[in-house]
């Protein structure tokens, strides 16, 4: 591990690394959203109904985030079948060890998913703001629990010593010392691919972030935008106080892993991204103003710093594992036949979905006399 | 190949573990089936309402669309990655087989996936306010979409029974089109027809809005594609002939609980047809909502007795002819018999002090190995009630040459020494688990289970039996 990530392993380890991390990181641009998402929701149900109704994000979050947990669902198809190539023995050795307790994140998923779907009946329009606060609280805590459970899985997976010990004990729980803290350096970095993604998101429906068109939205005398900075900053700030806490619970060969070669471009560029976030919410807080160009950059540091953070995750795992061993099994698993057929349907389902997203836009007019909405 | 891989065992206490993986794969497929299916059906009303053969489909295919998201997308969705995750839990190793071999089949079908989900959004979100074409353009390519994830997966489920070509060339598409791919395709393509009508006509009852004359317009109409089920004997029939002699003969009276199923499901289906091609398409009888509901009910329990069966006929192998139930390897048999099947397991048992010798905890480890994955100390497929009337001998004889005792039995793979502590096992817990049990180690008893155990060999039960017909009739 001399090398930078994904060089220096032999060329299947170093393919499959490529296509986890990739599919990964698509994962968490869906899945922050609703992770952060459903934690903006219950805060602002929190606020009161007032806030709510002046927040356009409040809004925007209800109505997109069942499709967002859809599309979370689906894109983590991906980096699930890459880890069973990848790490298959550990991945599999941690799901049978937490047993019910990890299959648990299934049925939670299922009632969170439909508590989305409930904030946004007519339902639940109808019932007392406690309803409101109870559902969103509960949704959010659904997806809080799956997010514990993953990290405590992957966690787990990483600890071969205290296998044999947790599964005499038949304890279904696994703690560690940088457990909370890496829970919350994710759980706190999905904030500023939020305020990315709702930033974006309002530029292409049209919803006003500043200005006088925003001022019916400011709410607790900040804008649209300058809310928008606040999560940004917030989470940013949060997760390099958690990242501060995780770095001593780990163990000295991770350290050097991600201080070392192999990792620390990644982190140059996890640490890059996260002050080129910091330096564009400040300045677009201070204007009240998202110019295309600042947004652009800071996409762009958002960006550097998931995709290090992404990185440095497998560098923390690669240290732990016996990678000669699985390097043989990449390599046999490599030699399967089968890519040249992914490929040329991955890109002609590409192109599909890229025509249906222009068609629908092009072609989607006002609801026609008698039909009703389908949203 | 390795001849056994150790997992963390898990315990389900009293269930069996194919319970949970068949009471989730039948909700599963149940689920997908009405997805597809649906989107074929919601393409054909669409087809119709634009050559003005149908005024109300547009407006019943927005009704019927929110239910499929609803239901399919979410439900559907969460348990097919459950049903991942359960096969983890249930059998690790016929999974990460699985995934090795067929990961590029699988990356296939999730783009078909993502296709089918950002299509149905669309149509779900924006379909009210699209002129016809484009919709049916949108569920055209959404319907496409959820046939084909059907497609990659059928060849990946129908190659654990009939792996054809791929056991001598382990060549993923020789595994991919295997014996069983087609008819069992064309039967989930009318299964799924089938059911999105029947789903539909549950539907046609429940909107409001809709007058008497209407639904029953509707209803006529949905209930076209059951006309498919004519087909079903003959598809079916092909399918059945695809399976392997042994496996045929389970569901044909050579396992009770097999063919009992077999049974159902063919019971259920034809119920369902007769009274499709009778009631709702020669008399053009109106189907209620208990009717419709009904029949949707028994679809269910049709699809529940076939994906029994699937999952049952592959017996003793969850990969035929390459991996047994309990995940030991075919060839992996001899060189466990030598080595031991315990011998490199790191698990402790979780209860060990409550096993009053050493012998008894070995016991408990190759019960944990070998039998765990379809049996129980105590619940369901109790192995102390299986063998409850057997003497002694007859315990470490049976089980020693297990494949001809139960030809859908794996056979034994493990030293005398284990077999013997798992006899052990078996009677201590007979006898209520007494504080005392004394130890076994009569060396002429362990020279007679090698002898038995050498006697039955290491093939299959299926493999000795032909072999044995074929000798009787020489």
């Amino acid at each position: 591990m001399n090398a930078v990530f994904p060089t220096g392993f032999p060329p299947a380890t170093a393919f499959y690394l490529v296509l986890l991390v990739a599919t990964l990181l698509l994962h968490m641009v869906f899945m922050h959203y609703v992770l952060a998402g459903s934690a903006y929701l219950a805060v602002g149900r929190l606020m009161g109904r007032q806030w709510c109704r002046r927040c356009g994000w409040q809004r925007l979050l209800v109505d997109w985030l069942p499709f967002a947990t859809g599309l979370a669902i689906t894109a983590g198809v991906a980096p699930l079948l890459f880890v069973q190539i990848l790490y298959q023995r550990e991945f599999y050795s941690a799901n049978l060890l937490l047993s019910h307790r990890w299959m648990a994140i299934l049925p939670v998923l299922i009632v969170a998913f439909y508590l989305l779907y409930l904030q946004k009946s007519a339902w639940i329009g109808r019932r007392g703001w406690g309803w409101q606060i109870a559902v969103a609280a509960t949704a959010f805590a659904g997806f809080a629990f799956i997010a514990w459970s993953w990290t405590e899985n992957h966690l787990l997976s990483l600890d071969e010593a205290a296998w044999p010990t947790l599964y005499a004990s038949g304890d279904l729980r696994y703690a560690t010392a940088g457990l909370v803290a890496r829970l919350a350096v994710w759980f706190l970095a999905a904030f500023p691919t939020l305020a990315i993604e709702l930033a974006w998101q309002g530029r292409l429906l049209g919803i006003p972030l500043s200005g006088p068109a925003a001022a019916g939205e400011t709410v607790a005398g900040l804008s649209p935008l300058r809310r928008l900075a606040m999560t940004a900053l917030a989470g940013l700030v949060g997760m390099a106080a958690a990242a501060a806490v995780y770095w001593p619970t780990l163990p000295a060969e991770s350290r050097e892993a991600i201080a070392g070669p192999l990792g620390r471009p990644w982190l140059v560029a996890a640490a890059a991204g996260v002050a080129v976030q910091v330096i564009c919410w400040l300045i677009a807080a201070s204007r009240d103003r998202l110019p295309s160009g600042l947004a652009t950059l800071a996409t762009a540091g958002w960006l550097a710093t998931l995709a290090g953070l992404v990185v440095l995750r497998e560098a923390i795992r690669l240290a732990t594992v016996d990678l000669d061993t699985l390097a043989e099994l990449h390599a046999e698993a490599a030699g399967i036949g089968g890519l040249p057929v992914f490929l040329i349907f991955a890109g002609l389902n590409a192109a599909a979905i890229v025509w249906c997203i222009r068609m629908v836009a092009r072609r989607a007019v006002t609801p026609e006399p008698g039909s009703r909405s389908g949203s | 190949m390795t001849p056994l891989e150790h997992y963390p065992v898990v315990d389900l206490g009293p269930i069996m573990k194919g319970m949970a993986i068949g009471g989730l794969g039948i909700f599963h497929v149940f689920l997908a089936q009405f997805a597809i299916g649906g989107g074929m059906l919601l393409c054909y009303l669409q087809w119709l309402h634009m050559r003005g053969r149908c005024r109300l489909a547009r407006r019943f295919i927005d009704d019927y669309f929110k239910v499929l998201v609803l239901v399919s997308f979410v439900l559907g969705a969460v348990t097919g990655v459950a049903m991942w995750f359960t096969s983890i839990q249930v059998s690790p190793r016929t999974i990460g087989v699985m995934v090795r071999e067929f990961h590029w089949v699988w990356a296939t079908e999730w783009s078909f996936f993502c296709l089918e989900v950002v299509a149905g959004y669309l149509f779900f979100r924006f379909g009210p306010r699209l002129p016809d074409a484009s919709r049916l353009q949108l569920l055209g390519l959404y319907s496409f979409a959820s046939w084909m994830s059907l497609f990659w997966i059928n060849g990946i489920l129908s190659w654990q029974l009939t792996p054809g070509g791929w056991i001598e060339s382990r060549d993923v598409w020789q595994g991919f089109f295997n014996p069983g791919f087609l008819p069992s395709l064309l039967f989930r393509t009318i299964c799924s027809a089938a059911i999105a009508s029947l789903a539909a006509c549950v539907l046609i009852n429940l909107v409001p809005g809709f007058t008497r004359r209407e639904r029953e317009s509707l209803v006529a109409i949905c209930g076209r594609p059951l006309v498919l089920m004519l087909a079903m004997p003959l598809v079916g029939a092909w399918y059945f002939g695809s399976m392997p002699a042994d496996s045929r003969g389970w569901v044909t009276g050579g396992s009770v609980p097999m063919t009992m199923f077999l049974t159902m499901a063919v019971g259920a289906s034809a119920l369902i047809g007769l009274y499709a091609i009778f009631g709702i398409l020669r008399k053009q009888l109106y189907v209620n909502a208990a009717t419709a509901g009904l029949l949707l009910s028994l679809a269910f329990v049709a699809t529940a007795g076939g994906e029994f069966v699937r999952e049952g006929v592959r017996k003793p192998f969850t990969i035929r002819e390459y991996l047994y139930s309990n995940s030991v390897a075919r060839d992996g048999i001899a060189e466990l018999r030598q080595r031991g099947v315990t011998a490199d397991d790191p698990y402790p048992l979780r209860d060990e002090a409550a096993y009053p010798s050493e012998q008894l905890v070995l016991g408990g480890k190759v019960f944990r190995a070998q039998c765990s994955v379809c049996h129980t100390l105590g619940g369901v497929n109790s192995v102390i009630e299986l063998t409850g009337s057997w003497s002694l001998e007859q315990k470490r004889l049976n089980i020693a040459q297990l494949q001809q005792t139960k030809p859908f039995m794996p056979p034994f793979a493990g030293t005398p020494e284990e077999l013997e502590a798992l006899v052990q096992l078996i009677g201590w817990i007979d006898a209520g688990r007494p504080d005392a049990w004394e130890e076994s180690s009569d060396p002429a008893v362990l020279a007679e289970i090698r002898r038995w155990i050498d006697e039955a060999g290491t093939r299959p039960g299926h493999a000795s039996l032909a072999a044995a017909t074929g000798d009787r009739r020489r």
